[in-house]
């Protein structure tokens, strides 16, 4: 029999960015929240401190920051026709866990998204009409826009101090930056990071074949810097232990060095970790919540009453928490019914490997996370489509994050796998050889989706999470075009010898790509096709909002952790301004 | 021995190597480095406005041990290159060296820096600091402070303080009133390298924690090079 | 430069053995003990400074020869051998993850398509004892222990390991050869402190500098060539690496 406690107002499942965010407002307006967190409590000191942190075996193999598969895995498969079996160990995408979540250990890579991409589905048939697309696509608008969210997004870039260059402020194109970019009403909080030797090639190379380079935005900030809740982040120093890795100098935006602190000193906030949420109860309408019931790090089971219940768990666990709970209607893909799991997207990433002459040191290792330079010459709608038969694009650049020897050992073409020749070729190769980036769109189709497995189960005996998922022909076509413009780019940088990349199918989960997984409990105007309604909201459970890039209908070109924070700043305004006034469905559909 | 040896060597060999490359900053100089004459000029100066290293920093580049003058037997050449240029620029500013970073030509400053990067020298015997004091130091050089938002001084100063070389120099064995002054001198906004970093840092630190970290690193030992590479 | 990078490495590799049982490090110049040699894979294996925990003498001796052909050396470096590797594995192997760390391992077991990765019930111990007793059996009952097989052999063996040829007590071989492959790359690069990587010679061949880096005043100088010596996370200001006192590194 759980263990049954006084009522909160508020809980969040997991204390990573959108928990850490959401319990931080929410405490400030005067509701008692308590923030569930499955992982451990960790901090900058002691436990993010170098030389420990620098252990490629241990944080980049072993992934000792990542969510712990014995415990929990997800099953996959590419195709419904398939039986999904248990993803092991992870490899494509590495979920976090931990106080801070996974924006402890991420890249730091700090994009805004396109105005077209919230209103994707109009956007694309306006400009090219329907027979553009597959027609097993499922794009959507989100319900929200751009410009509705420009607010949010400076003031989450200014909490994350954000190193950049802007290319669009208020519509005037600014030189130096991106002349793509969404327009922005300011500059960025910190100007850009320097650009080492890696970037400052593909940007010669690039201009050369008048495409429009800039400095990557990042969280790693370029210079010391204190955001509005008073915490100060300093300098990066180009170590190349970023994504995996904790940052030792307060350098990189995470929970701990922009919000933990503050929230931690509000006497309405508790802090519970070790603590696995296993459902959210309803009532017997099955249209409230009563709150949660959670495993303890003793094992004990514990529920936790509240008002209000915060999905605030990392895509892919936002949507298995709704399936778990019984809340909405789980995705049917034979009949095209139902909507939790739906849209499921990915990110469409790979990229070109340059060898260069010998003579140029490229010295990789001195790298951050996000100190690229970059194009969006071939982003997201960046360009004319329509004699080209697919929709979506790439961002391209050298993005070099690291140098680090077990993941980074190029060799060139017609290198044996092993042996004398291999290691030869390494040894010759490692520090002349630039890796160019591809990362782009992920475009929704009704064969992709998120439910849940009927076999496997995690260690609390619940069904995992089951994911269908391969790469829509449409988004191969596009990485494939992508790829061609890459390789010129190589050659115009000097190249020896170019690798192409661009993606093919199947999908692999054997192979790291990205941790963009989105989508599964999506957004939208119309409760038919969507979960959450714009400002994230269940539409079936007016007191449990799932927040996240669960809620992207489609996933852009760029890396979406900024999009998710002015998203969450969008639902908390929601939240404290409307709904806490008037508690119930704040969209009428 | 050999593989201090290696590091602070290759480091020194190197830092050499990188003096040249290092054009930003300086001219490059027109010959390989020479520790030969870098110990010519730093027993006997420049004449007529060079006073002799050794005045100050002895020979050995160990100086007096009271902390009024920096150890710097086995800094990298590249940093010791950049102080000096520090100097004649003034992103540092000090009565003594500011004269002699201007006197120097690139040549002579890559040749002593070539010197004292890989002379031999001991470290003095000097009276060990309040060991609470030393303690906390030593947290704060290999473990860092939550509470203060400061980071351990060995991700940066390298393994005990021994340096990152080229451009981070070494902690261990450095007197604990230079130490001091530094931080103090970066408090106050008068040195001005490392503005983002290292003015940061000191501007976190109290005045006990500067006592601390100074006495800690006093005692810190590395090993230092000897004067020629034997096989 | 680089002649006199590799002697001083050379005489530590020997030298390493011997201080990592007492840091406080007398003059290297004492030990006296140049085992290692450009040419070390054939001498290496008899000065192998190792305690093998979890590889019997059949195994360690089928993983030693293994790996001194995925990685071998040359004149101008040591190979995986010298480094150490066969350590590595073995302490790896003797570990967590060797016991199946971080492996979902729950059934029921299926085999499934190349997208969805590994899909057997093995731990890695598991799999390694599995595959290393199926090979040393099969090896022995030809008469041809891989150890004393010709280089050229010993290729041609592994190669048919790879091309997934042989099923090894239940491992198929090509799973077993990308285990051990993949543990030969890690224990060649990784930090020492895990075993391999001896006098981190595989970070002097490419030039990676270890595990303090710290680069803000470099990182815009392009070009520049970075020469120190690498720092392992396990070092003291010294150079003395502090390895787990409880894994005897030499051999009495």
């Amino acid at each position: 029999m759980a263990k049954r406690l006084k009522p909160v107002d508020v809980v969040t499942i997991g204390v990573g960015l959108t928990g850490s965010l959401m319990a931080l407002e929410l405490a400030r307006a005067g509701l008692k929240v308590v923030g569930i967190e499955r992982g451990a409590p960790r901090f900058t000191v002691p436990d993010f401190q170098s030389p420990a942190i620098h252990d490629e075996l241990r944080f980049s193999i072993r992934k000792a920051m990542m969510q712990d598969n014995v415990k929990e895995a997800v099953t996959f498969r590419n195709a419904p026709d398939q039986s999904a079996l248990p993803i092991r160990r992870w490899e494509s995408f590495l979920p976090g866990t931990g106080l801070g979540g996974a924006f402890v250990h991420w890249n730091g890579q700090s994009f805004r998204f396109q105005v077209a991409d919230f209103i994707y589905k109009t956007h694309i048939e306006q400009r090219y009409g329907k027979k553009i697309l597959d027609p097993e696509l499922t794009i959507q608008d989100w319900g929200v826009t751009y410009a509705e969210l420009e607010p949010h997004y400076d003031r989450f870039e200014y909490l994350c101090g954000v190193s950049g260059k802007a290319g669009n402020i208020k519509g005037a194109i600014q030189p130096g930056g991106n002349p793509f970019e969404a327009p922005r009403a300011r500059g960025y909080p910190t100007p850009p990071m320097k650009e080492p030797y890696f970037g400052a090639l593909f940007r010669e190379g690039a201009a050369t074949l008048g495409y429009h380079p800039y400095p990557q935005p990042s969280a790693n900030l370029s210079q010391p810097y204190t955001n509005a809740e008073g915490l100060t982040l300093q300098q990066c120093v180009f170590c190349g232990f970023c994504e995996r890795y904790a940052c030792e100098h307060f350098a990189k935006a995470s929970p701990q060095t922009v919000i933990l602190p503050v929230l931690f000193k509000n006497p309405n906030f508790e802090l519970r970790t070790n603590c696995q949420v296993l459902r959210i109860n309803l009532d017997s309408t099955g249209k409230k919540a009563t709150g949660i019931t959670y495993s303890d790090a003793a094992g004990a089971e514990v529920e936790q009453p509240a008002d209000l219940v915060l999905i605030t768990a990392f895509p892919l666990n936002n949507v298995r928490m709704l399936l778990l709970s019984g809340i909405g209607k789980p995705y049917d893909p034979k009949s095209g019914e139902g909507v939790v799991g739906r849209n499921y997207c990915y990110q469409t990433t790979g990229g070109a490997t340059v060898f260069l002459d010998e003579s140029i040191n490229v010295n990789p290792f001195m790298a951050s996370g996000a100190n690229g330079t970059m194009i969006d010459d071939f982003g997201g709608d960046n360009f004319d489509h329509g004699p080209l038969g697919f929709i979506g694009g790439q961002y391209v650049g050298a993005i070099m994050t690291n140098g680090r020897p077990i993941e980074f050992h190029p060799t060139p073409p017609g290198t044996p796998k092993w042996g004398l020749g291999w290691k030869e070729a390494v040894a010759r190769h490692y520090n002349h050889t630039v890796l160019l980036q591809q990362h782009g769109t992920s475009t929704a189709s009704r064969l992709n989706y998120l439910d849940l497995d009927p076999t496997y189960r995690d260690a609390w005996g619940l069904p995992l999470l089951r994911m269908t998922f391969d790469f829509p022909e449409n988004d191969i076509r596009m990485s494939q075009y992508v790829a061609d413009k890459v390789v010129e780019i190589g050659h115009a940088m000097g190249a020896k010898t170019v690798i192409r990349g661009g993606t093919k199918r199947p999908y692999t989960t054997t192979v790291y790509q990205s941790t963009h997984n989105a989508g599964g409990a999506i957004m939208g105007d119309d409760p038919k096709t969507s979960v959450v309604n714009r400002y994230l909201q269940c539409w079936d459970v007016p007191n449990v909002f799932s927040i996240g890039a669960s809620a992207f209908p489609q996933n852009g070109t760029y890396n979406y952790s900024m999009t998710i924070g002015a998203l969450t700043y969008w639902a908390l305004d929601a939240i404290k301004n409307k709904y806490l006034k008037a508690p119930g469905p704040l969209v009428h559909a | 021995m050999s593989r201090e040896l290696t590091r602070t060597l290759a480091a020194a060999i190197a830092s050499v190597g990188v003096v040249g490359a290092m054009h930003a900053h300086a001219q490059s100089p027109s010959r390989p480095p020479d520790a030969g004459r870098g110990a010519v000029i730093a027993a006997q100066g420049v004449a007529p406005r060079v006073p002799a290293c050794a005045q100050c920093h002895a020979f050995d580049g160990a100086s007096e041990g009271s902390g009024a003058f920096p150890r710097i037997a086995g800094q990298s050449t590249y940093y010791l290159g950049k102080q000096m240029r520090d100097f004649a620029s003034g992103v540092r500013t000090d009565a003594v060296m500011t004269p002699i970073g201007k006197a120097l030509s690139t040549e002579e400053v890559a040749d002593v820096a070539a010197y004292y990067a890989t002379v031999a020298s001991p470290f003095l015997p000097l009276k060990s600091g309040d060991p609470t004091l030393v303690k906390r130091g030593e947290q704060l050089a290999q473990i860092g402070d939550e509470s203060k938002h400061l980071q351990s001084c060995d991700d940066c100063h390298g393994p005990g303080g021994a340096g990152e070389p080229p451009a981070i120099p070494y902690l261990a064995g450095q007197y604990a009133h230079y130490i001091a002054f530094q931080l103090q001198m970066w408090q106050r906004g008068f040195r001005k390298s490392s503005p983002d970093a290292m003015e940061y840092i000191a501007k976190r630190l109290d005045d006990r924690d500067v006592a601390a970290v100074a006495a800690y690193f006093q005692q810190a030992r590395t090993a230092t090079p000897p004067a020629q590479p034997k096989e | 430069m680089a002649d006199l990078t590799r002697r001083f490495m050379l005489k530590a590799t020997g030298a390493i053995g011997a201080s990592m049982l007492s840091a406080g490090g007398a003059a290297a110049g004492t030990r006296g003990s140049e085992a290692a040699s450009p040419g070390g894979a054939r001498v290496a294996a008899g000065a192998s400074p190792s305690i093998y925990v979890f590889l019997n003498r059949e195994e360690a001796a089928f993983i030693e020869s293994a790996v001194a052909r995925l990685i071998p050396a040359d004149a101008k470096w040591p190979g995986a051998l010298e480094a150490g590797v066969s350590n590595y594995i073995d302490k790896q192997l003797a570990g967590a993850w060797g016991a199946g760390e971080r492996l979902y391992r729950s059934g029921p077991w299926r085999p499934g398509t190349p997208s969805q990765g590994y899909q057997l019930p093995f731990t890695p111990a598991e799999l390694f004892r599995a595959a290393l007793g199926a090979i040393n059996r099969d090896l022995s009952q030809a008469g041809t222990p891989f150890a004393r097989m010709s280089s050229e052999q010993q290729d041609g063996y592994l190669r048919r390991l790879e091309s997934g040829e042989k099923n090894l007590g239940g491992v198929p071989s090509d799973v077993f050869f990308e285990h051990l492959w993949q543990c030969t790359v890690e224990g060649f690069f990784s930090d020492p402190v895990y075993g391999g990587n001896r006098s981190m010679v595989a970070w002097r061949m490419v030039g990676f500098p270890g595990a303090y880096a710290s680069y803000y005043e470099l990182v815009d100088q392009h070009g520049i060539h970075i020469d120190r010596a690498p720092t392992s996370l396990a070092e003291d200001a010294n150079g003395h690496m502090i390895i787990n006192p409880g894994i005897p590194a030499k051999s009495p």
